[in-house]
């Protein structure tokens, strides 16, 4: 049974304030904006609270993450955070940011309206502020077995080849970079995510249901074939609006649906 | 799913912004609960018709009074938004309009279509 509601000890408190420091002329700055963090500190054994910085724009990156490193450097050098790569490809930073699933690098400070609210990927166990445990999304994609299954020899030296076509249809599939958000943007992974494997892991699935060169399609799909790891997706659509990489979750399970109709009509 | 974990859980519907999408979905399963409340209407409606005129008076001045109206043309809301949303997932199911802007579209249309439906309802009958 679904719960909506937050277990008691993860009700979000309100937490302190951070004033922006003077700038280098050592005036203060005129141009701020508040950003709203959570807050999770597991030596304290207290709640977890919303802290709010106040950061000088005129001296920030365009991006989320510019601003929480700005925090970091400046304001609260205690706050964590995951990132990489800080150009929307190592899936690092993602987070829920002004109430949706996205990438702090990728995602413009500009395009926010209102105080900048950052909370953590939704629903996960928290390890500290923004850092959620995600062993067990990272399980899921383990359990499709997100590798190549081929028994047939081929020399060392020879490719397995594909065409232009069979390659195409590896498109909207491969750019997936495990960043979560699409996962942890689903009401019905919230809900079901002991059973229910979630876009990403699905996706990811028919990365290699859809690949010519997989020949272990139809044991991959008998592995889907099941009342909750697929099918408790009711296209909600929460995953394709969240990804950051703009691929499409939702249309890749529908089509996972659509082969498993057609092999039984075989 | 139960949480027995010390660590605490991340805010989800407390902070995420649903969608339209999202929403529509919502309202499918409420309109799903609807109708499965209004099918113990009808069947307290044909009950009552099959137990005398005394039940079926006290039946009609139920569903006559301005609270049975109001039962009776939310449950209308629900059978037509949910048989509109249903066809909406039909053609999902073959694999149309699953992109953003086609999804946007459809639930528009779709509760554009419950609402005039619901209202053309009422106001012929």
């Amino acid at each position: 049974m679904a719960e909506f509601k937050l277990p008691v000890n993860s009700i979000v408190k309100i937490g302190k304030t951070f004033s922006a420091t003077n700038n280098n002329a050592g005036e203060k700055p005129k141009n701020t904006r508040k950003f709203i963090v959570y807050r999770y500190d597991p030596a304290s054994g207290e709640n977890p609270r919303t802290d709010t910085f106040e950061v000088d724009m005129d001296n920030c990156g365009p991006m989320v993450l510019d601003g929480l490193l700005k925090i970091k450097d400046e304001l609260d050098s205690s706050v964590a955070l995951r990132r990489s790569c800080r150009e929307g490809i190592c899936g690092s930073c993602a987070m829920n940011i002004d109430g949706g699933n996205t990438l702090a690098c990728t995602k413009a400070i500009a395009d926010i309206e209102g105080d900048i609210k950052i909370y953590p990927l939704p629903h996960q166990p928290v390890i500290k502020d923004l850092v959620s445990d995600l062993t067990h999304f990272y399980e899921q994609y383990a359990s499709v077995e997100p590798w190549m299954k081929n028994d047939a020899e081929v020399e060392p030296d020879k490719e397995r080849l594909q065409t232009v076509e069979e390659r195409e249809k590896l498109d909207g599939l491969y750019e997936c970079i495990l960043c979560a958000c699409c996962s942890t943007s689903c009401p019905s992974y919230w809900w079901n995510s002991d059973k229910y494997l979630g876009p990403a892991a699905l996706l990811n699935s028919y990365r290699w249901i859809a690949d010519s060169r997989d020949q272990a399609s139809e044991a991959r799909l008998d592995d889907l074939e099941d009342p909750f790891k697929l099918y408790r997706c009711h296209t909600i659509m929460n995953c394709t609006e969240a990804c950051p990489k703009g691929l499409n979750p939702a249309k890749v399970i529908a089509k996972i649906k659509s082969k498993m109709i057609k092999r039984k009509m075989k | 799913m139960s949480w027995d974990d010390k660590r605490p859980m991340s805010p989800h519907l407390q902070v995420y912004k649903l969608p339209l999408t999202a929403k529509l979905s919502i309202l499918h399963r409420a309109t799903g609960a609807v109708l499965f409340m209004g099918l113990l209407l009808m069947v307290w409606v044909l009950a009552a018709g099959a137990s005398g005129a005394t039940t079926w008076q006290s039946m009609h001045g139920f569903l006559s009074s301005w609270f049975g109206k109001l039962t009776l043309f939310g449950f209308t809301f629900s059978l037509y938004y949910h048989f509109c949303n249903g066809i909406r997932h039909l053609f999902w199911d073959i694999g149309k309009g699953l992109d953003l802007e086609g999804a946007h579209k459809s639930g528009i249309a779709v509760i554009a279509a419950a609402i005039i439906l619901t209202v053309l309802t009422w106001l012929i009958t």
